[in-house]
């Protein structure tokens, strides 16, 4: 069994702000993590691959610096590392992304599960994991936090809105990964990081992949970002205190003056 | 295959992990304030399933990661941001293993570093004695021989030992005794009889690392556990890792020294004083904050520069060694006790970090050789070289960066050459009026050596195209760091250096003051306060408060 994990290496949002005059991200002194929703899919995949021996290939696009992801990844137990990068593929949106992503998934090859995050913390869209299952033509499990697998069937619990369902599908299979209630992020030792440095790290091109350019980068992207910026921040709210007569009678009192009611 | 860039980096990053999850300020706070040692810290860190950092010591051969001077360099700073006590005992098994690394018979080391290794062994260095320190001639801990049919089996240690990291806590300790045939190294594992550690020390700082005596009465050890099996090599074995083990401790300087300045970067910015927050206040950042972060990138590229020349082909590099170490643990010193300052009353307090950071890292002044120590040291080193070159030594050196100065014009490197030169006429004037049988001008050249050294190197690194590991400032801002390092650097060498040759000798001010080339030094200042503008600005968007 071959399981392809998707990863991305994004700034850690929790650190970085918009500059209010050009709209742009500061990031000056932001560190590069891996998106922690990748991180938690690929923990799941190693958890996959301990129980039923499947390889663990991990494949991110991205510049040059991706490596350190793809290390990471290879250091906490993953077998191949595989980085897309060409400047070909830069400005791509999700759909461009989606396409390379699947391209490169297509010339791996016998790929039975393919396993990424949910989404990725610094744009929030949600759009590539699903994005890569319509390329390919294949069935998707998305928002999941729990994932086993059962022959040639993956069997998945997916967060719904009041609850979970459990959804199965046969091989090959798409699924992405939301983050569990109680999580943390596990980082590899001294030793299984040095030993990563051995470990099948390939970085491919647009050649590759055998990919359309045409599809790839700006080019290629339906998707048009009109300005980026922080929303402002709201304005305190007041709060009532006092028996629900008296915070009702103090209501309508505020709503007369404001003239919503007479 | 070398640990790369990318390996280092996530140790790094899995190391300040694991310190955020299971040594965060509380922790740490609790722990100094009882005086108490994290023994299961320890073990955790040596862990091979968790970290397993100290196999980057042991050689690959014995099973170890064979980390190199930069991999241990980068995680000594690493540690020191932690906590600089938890730093030293992971140092101390460090150092403790050297005599073994380098003194060692292949059995030995196959045998000893193998157990370190896989059973995390936590080691201590037994040197320092009541009467010998930096001094180790005055060493009393005896080892006599025990003989069988004219055959030593072994030795009886008798002594004291005092300061010893890990003293208390240690499974292995290599101890130095004086031999029939001269100091040698031992080999001594905790519970022989006749060894018996004493009670951990009540510190001013690094109160996580245990500090404790030890006592010796007739404690034998097996003749196999002689290091390298030949009595008299034990000041040989201690003195060629100098280089080495002090370039480490120059890393915790930097570490320490650099939290303490982060932590008041970001409270500078929250606290509003007088309309604005502190952090853009000059009076403020160019006394409390500017000029510290400005020595710890210049710091950082020297020590830099040495562990890739120790990993590289040189040997030894004591002068090397002692410069790094003594310039990157007074800046942190400096930096720390500044750092109390920016903080006001809450730096006075246990609730923020920078009084522990001040309290632990005064040690670094002190161990593996105080700072005057090395002023002399580097004092020694460098003069061998003037007097052989015939006083052309840095006058050459000078030569180097009016070159690179010619290729790269905003690093600073015209006054790093003014500087070189001013410090070879400086040297000169002293061997002339033979000012050095004075031991304070020794001394303080010590210390105009290392500051100047520390400036050349700075410049290069700056205008070199590979980036230092580590910095975290655009290229712009380590360019004007080098300019006022190098400014400051040469009016302070040369202004010191004749006040050195004026007040120790003769001669006349106008005619040495011409020879430093001091005016054209002085011309040099113009822009400082502008880069230093600049410096303050970068580092408020670089360290943001959260």
């Amino acid at each position: 069994m071959r399981i392809a994990v998707c990863i991305k290496q994004v700034p850690d949002s929790t650190q970085v702000k918009v500059d209010p005059a050009t709209g742009t991200l500061i990031r000056a002194g932001v560190p590069s993590i891996l998106n922690p929703y990748d991180h938690y899919a690929l923990e799941c995949a190693l958890k996959l691959k301990k129980e039923t021996g499947a390889e663990v290939c991990v494949v991110s696009m991205g510049p040059p610096q991706a490596q350190e992801v793809v290390r990471l990844a290879l250091a906490l137990g993953a077998d191949r590392g595989i980085l897309l990068s060409d400047r070909a593929f830069a400005g791509s949106d999700t759909w461009a992304t989606s396409y390379a992503l699947s391209q490169a998934l297509r010339h791996l090859g016998g790929v039975d599960l393919i396993m990424c995050g949910v989404m990725a913390i610094d744009g929030d869209t949600a759009q590539t994991g699903p994005g890569i299952a319509c390329q390919l033509g294949i069935p998707q499990i998305t928002f999941c936090d729990e994932i086993s697998v059962a022959g040639t069937t993956v069997r998945a619990k997916r967060l719904i809105e009041g609850g979970h369902e459990t959804v199965e599908a046969g091989f090959p299979a798409l699924a992405t990964m939301s983050l569990p209630h109680e999580y943390e992020r596990a980082y590899p030792s001294f030793r299984q990081i040095a030993a990563a440095q051995e470990k099948p790290y390939e970085v491919w091109t647009v050649a590759t992949i055998h990919a359309d350019p045409k599809f790839l980068g700006l080019n290629g992207s339906p998707t048009r970002v009109d300005r980026v910026y922080a929303p402002s921040a709201r304005e305190r709210g007041t709060i009532f205190t006092g028996s629900p007569a008296e915070i009702v009678a103090r209501f309508l009192e505020i709503l007369k003056q404001e003239n919503f009611v007479k | 295959m070398p640990i790369d860039t990318v390996s280092r980096n996530l140790m790094l990053d899995s190391l300040k992990k694991y310190a955020v999850r299971r040594l965060p300020y509380d922790t740490i706070r609790e722990l100094d304030s009882a005086n108490e040692f994290p023994a299961d810290i320890l073990k955790e860190m040596y862990n091979p399933d968790i970290l397993g950092l100290h196999l980057l010591l042991i050689p690959r051969e014995q099973g170890g990661l064979g980390g190199s001077t930069v991999d241990i360099y980068r995680v000594c700073e690493m540690l020191a941001r932690i906590d600089l006590g938890v730093a030293t005992s992971v140092f101390a098994t460090f150092l403790g293993s050297d005599p073994l690394r380098v003194g060692g018979t292949p059995e030995q080391k196959e045998k000893w570093m193998r157990r370190i290794g896989e059973e995390c062994l936590l080691v201590a260095y037994g040197a320092t004695e009541a009467d010998a320190g930096s001094d180790l001639i005055n060493l009393r801990t005896r080892a006599e021989r025990v003989e069988k049919d004219g055959k030593i089996t072994g030795y009886k240690i008798t002594g004291n030992k005092q300061w010893i990291s890990n003293g208390g806590v240690a499974d292995l300790y290599t101890v130095l005794a004086m031999a029939p045939g001269g100091p040698s190294w031992f080999l001594v594992e905790r519970g022989t009889p006749g060894f018996e550690p004493n009670k951990h020390e009540d510190k001013h700082g690094i109160r996580l690392s245990n500090t404790a005596a030890l006592s010796f009465d007739e404690a034998f050890v097996p003749a196999e556990n002689l290091i390298g099996e030949k009595e008299g090599q034990g000041l040989m074995q201690a003195q060629a890792v100098f280089g080495y083990t002090r370039l480490m401790v120059a890393a915790f300087g930097l570490g320490a020294g650099e939290e303490a300045v982060e932590t008041a970067i970001r409270y500078s910015q929250q606290r509003i004083q007088a309309g604005g927050p502190l952090s853009q206040k000059q009076g403020y950042t160019h006394k409390l904050i500017v000029p510290h972060e400005i020595k710890f990138e210049a710091a950082r590229a020297y020590i830099d520069h040495v562990a890739r020349r120790l990993d590289g082909d040189a040997h030894g590099l004591q002068t090397e060694g002692a410069i790094a170490k003594y310039y990157a643990t007074e800046a942190g010193n400096k930096a720390a006790e500044d750092s109390i300052q920016a903080l006001g009353g809450y730096g006075y307090t246990r609730d923020f970090p920078v009084e522990k950071i001040k309290r632990d890292v005064k040690i670094t002044c002190i161990y593996e050789g105080t700072n005057e120590i090395m002023e002399m040291t580097i004092y020694r080193g460098r003069w061998q070289e003037h007097l052989k070159s015939r006083g052309q030594y840095y006058a050459d050196l000078g030569r180097e960066l009016e070159a690179l100065h010619a290729q790269s014009a905003d690093v600073g490197a015209d006054s790093a050459a003014l500087c070189l030169k001013a410090l070879a006429v400086i040297l000169e004037q002293c061997r002339e009026q033979k000012l050095t049988r004075q031991q304070y001008t020794s001394f303080k050249l010590g210390e105009l050596i290392a500051k100047a050294e520390v400036a050349m190197v700075f410049s290069r690194s700056a205008a070199d195209k590979n980036y230092t590991e580590g910095v975290k400032v655009d290229r712009d801002t380590l360019k004007a760091m080098a300019r006022v390092c190098a400014r400051e650097t040469a009016l302070e060498v040369a202004l010191e250096g004749v006040k050195l040759v004026l007040g120790g000798g003769t001669g006349s001010a106008a005619e040495l003051t011409g020879a430093t080339g001091l005016i054209a030094i002085e011309d040099k200042q113009r822009g400082v306060m502008n880069d230093k503008d600049f410096i303050a600005a970068k580092l408020n968007e670089v360290y943001r408060s959260k």
